[in-house]
């Protein structure tokens, strides 16, 4: 069954349409990647389902619940969260408190939220420990985020997706800037959490797409031009020429 | 140095000894007030240039009760602390719609609408010469007109406020802020309504202004329409800057720095805004984590001085 839907989406920015009729369903457990030369309109996507933004027509489905529209901040509630293709951390916060400050947020009870010390929320600390720990970062929580390099952020930036415990992760772009040595160890990571979570991966590099995918759907000036399973993919003619001519213009 | 607290109990029992009742009072009521400003300035990152209108309000209600109705001194305390938090509400819903420039100018602008309502209806407000007359009518047996009096507790009040605060800003609330602070947009997708959370803030803050300005009422026995104005809000924000916004002692340095420099230099030298101004250029320039800031490098640097 699908957890995630959207039917004939459209976002317009004024004379762009930067989403253009996408109707895309992922199903649960699956792993699905979106692909296609950049400007295609995958990060807008991602805006729109995480309510970044509303979209100009079209619907969102979730699980079967129409979430069209809803904001940002409740979607994070349902079940969805995002990691950023820029990284997006708490700077000044020590690694923990950046999970710490994701899993609170969707956690079971508020109660005490002006007055418990925020040290004192057993059920959030433990998932904030164990979203450090899947990504490999648990010897560094005490540090500030600003402090730690730009490979140790990227996983920062997953751990905080995880904290929240969702159903469905949406990756943009996990490896972005990272080198062929920590690339590696990030798909290991999109890898070891295949089968824990749905994700949708938003990703450039071919072959981490072709090793990791169960399905890719491929968009191109906004629209789905295609979409299969990776084998299917590599072998569409359609795929072959938005790749190399949006590359060779 | 490493227990703040132990400090500022010796601060609140030696200040009447060094400067007069009035001033020392003074000083631990501009902290009330800086404590509010710095959960929104400091902890959330919301520069609100319009702090005197909870201040103002607060003091203009229940200073109107006080002098009218002679109520009960922690009646009206709890009426300034629910009229600074309605007014900031009020303020606050309007304001946080916008960020930056705009939400500066918003809750400037709201604080003139204030002001000239404050300053327009005479009748009430007394307008330009202020409202004068309000009492501090005793409480069980409690002359609140002996200044000592009046200063224990005020002291006790700074005290039990400061305590809130550190709960506040330690509970999931502050961290919350501070995420808001650091990166509204993520804290927004992981989960946090960052508008509401904003208003929260502002609300809080406006409470901790009202008791301020109850407070402030009370111990000129006028309310003057300058509480109201914007130069009280420009002088909390820049007592809490030269403290250090963002710690929890800050605004209570601050406030001791400016209300200080304010009453004691003023009568030596009536240029005194000048080292006002110094002070804030270094701040913004070298310090921004002021007092507190420099306290903690001096410190730091002294440990990592070899020992003779």
């Amino acid at each position: 069954m699908a957890i995630l839907e959207t039917q004939s989406l459209t976002k317009a920015f004024g004379a762009l349409t930067a989403v253009n009729s996408v109707s895309l369903a992922v199903e649960a457990g699956t792993l699905h990647s979106i692909i296609g030369p950049n400007g295609a309109g995958k990060t807008t996507l991602f805006n729109l389902l995480t309510g970044t933004f509303p979209p100009s027509s079209g619907r969102i489905l979730y699980d079967g619940r129409d979430i069209t529209g809803t904001p940002a901040s409740r979607v994070a509630h349902l079940g969805l969260a995002r990691s950023y293709q820029r990284t997006s951390v708490f700077p000044a916060f020590s690694l923990y408190d950046n999970v710490w400050t994701a899993a609170f947020a969707t956690g079971a009870n508020w109660g005490g939220l002006l007055w418990r010390p925020a040290g004192r929320y057993p059920e959030v600390d433990e998932r904030a420990r164990q979203a450090l720990a899947d990504v490999g970062l648990s010897a560094r929580s005490g540090q500030p985020a600003r402090e730690i390099s730009h490979g140790e952020q990227r996983q920062l930036e997953l751990a905080i997706a995880l904290a929240a415990a969702p159903r469905v992760l949406l990756l943009d772009e996990p490896a972005a800037g990272l080198s062929p040595e920590e690339t590696r160890s990030m798909v290991a990571l999109v890898r070891a959490l295949k089968g824990r979570y749905t994700i949708v991966l938003i990703e450039h590099k071919m072959d981490i797409i072709m090793s990791v995918s169960d399905r890719i759907s491929v968009m191109h000036f906004g629209s789905l031009i295609a979409e299969g399973t990776p084998a299917e993919i590599q072998g569409n003619p359609e795929v072959r020429r938005a790749y190399l001519g949006g590359m060779a213009a | 140095m490493k227990r703040p607290i132990v400090l500022l109990l010796a601060a609140v029992v030696l200040l009447p000894l060094l400067v007069r009742p009035a001033i020392a009072t003074e000083i631990w009521i501009f902290a009330i007030f800086g404590l509010g400003l710095n959960l929104l300035l400091g902890y959330t990152g919301m520069l609100s240039f319009g702090q005197s209108t909870f201040f103002g309000s607060a003091a203009y209600v229940s200073g109107w009760l006080l002098k009218h109705y002679a109520i009960n001194v922690f009646l009206a305390l709890g009426i300034g602390v629910g009229v600074g938090a309605a007014s900031a509400a009020l303020v606050g819903y309007l304001c946080v719609q916008r960020s930056g420039l705009y939400f500066i100018m918003l809750t400037f602008a709201l604080n003139q609408l204030f002001y000239f309502t404050a300053y327009q209806w005479t009748s009430v407000t007394g307008g330009e010469d202020g409202m004068p007359g309000i009492p501090r009518p005793a409480l069980a047996g409690i002359d609140f007109t002996d200044p000592l009096v009046y200063y224990c507790f005020v002291a006790a009040l700074f005290l039990v406020a400061l305590w809130i605060m550190r709960r506040i800003v330690e509970s999931p609330l502050g961290r919350i802020l501070q995420a808001i602070r650091e990166n509204a947009v993520r804290a927004e997708a992981v989960g946090y309504d960052v508008p509401r959370f904003k208003l929260l803030a502002f609300v809080i803050g406006g409470a901790f202004s009202g008791l301020a300005g109850v407070l402030y009422a009370m111990l000129f026995g006028i309310v003057p329409l300058e509480a109201i104005g914007f130069v009280f809000s420009g002088n909390v924000l820049f007592a809490t800057l030269i403290g250090g916004s963002g710690s929890l002692y800050g605004p209570v340095i601050g406030s001791f720095v400016f209300i200080w420099l304010s009453e004691s230099v003023s009568t030596l030298w009536a240029r005194w805004p000048l080292l006002l101004g110094v002070a804030f250029v270094i701040v913004v320039l070298f310090l921004r984590g002021g007092v507190v800031e420099a306290w903690s490098r001096f410190w730091t640097w002294r440990s990592s001085k070899p020992k003779a």
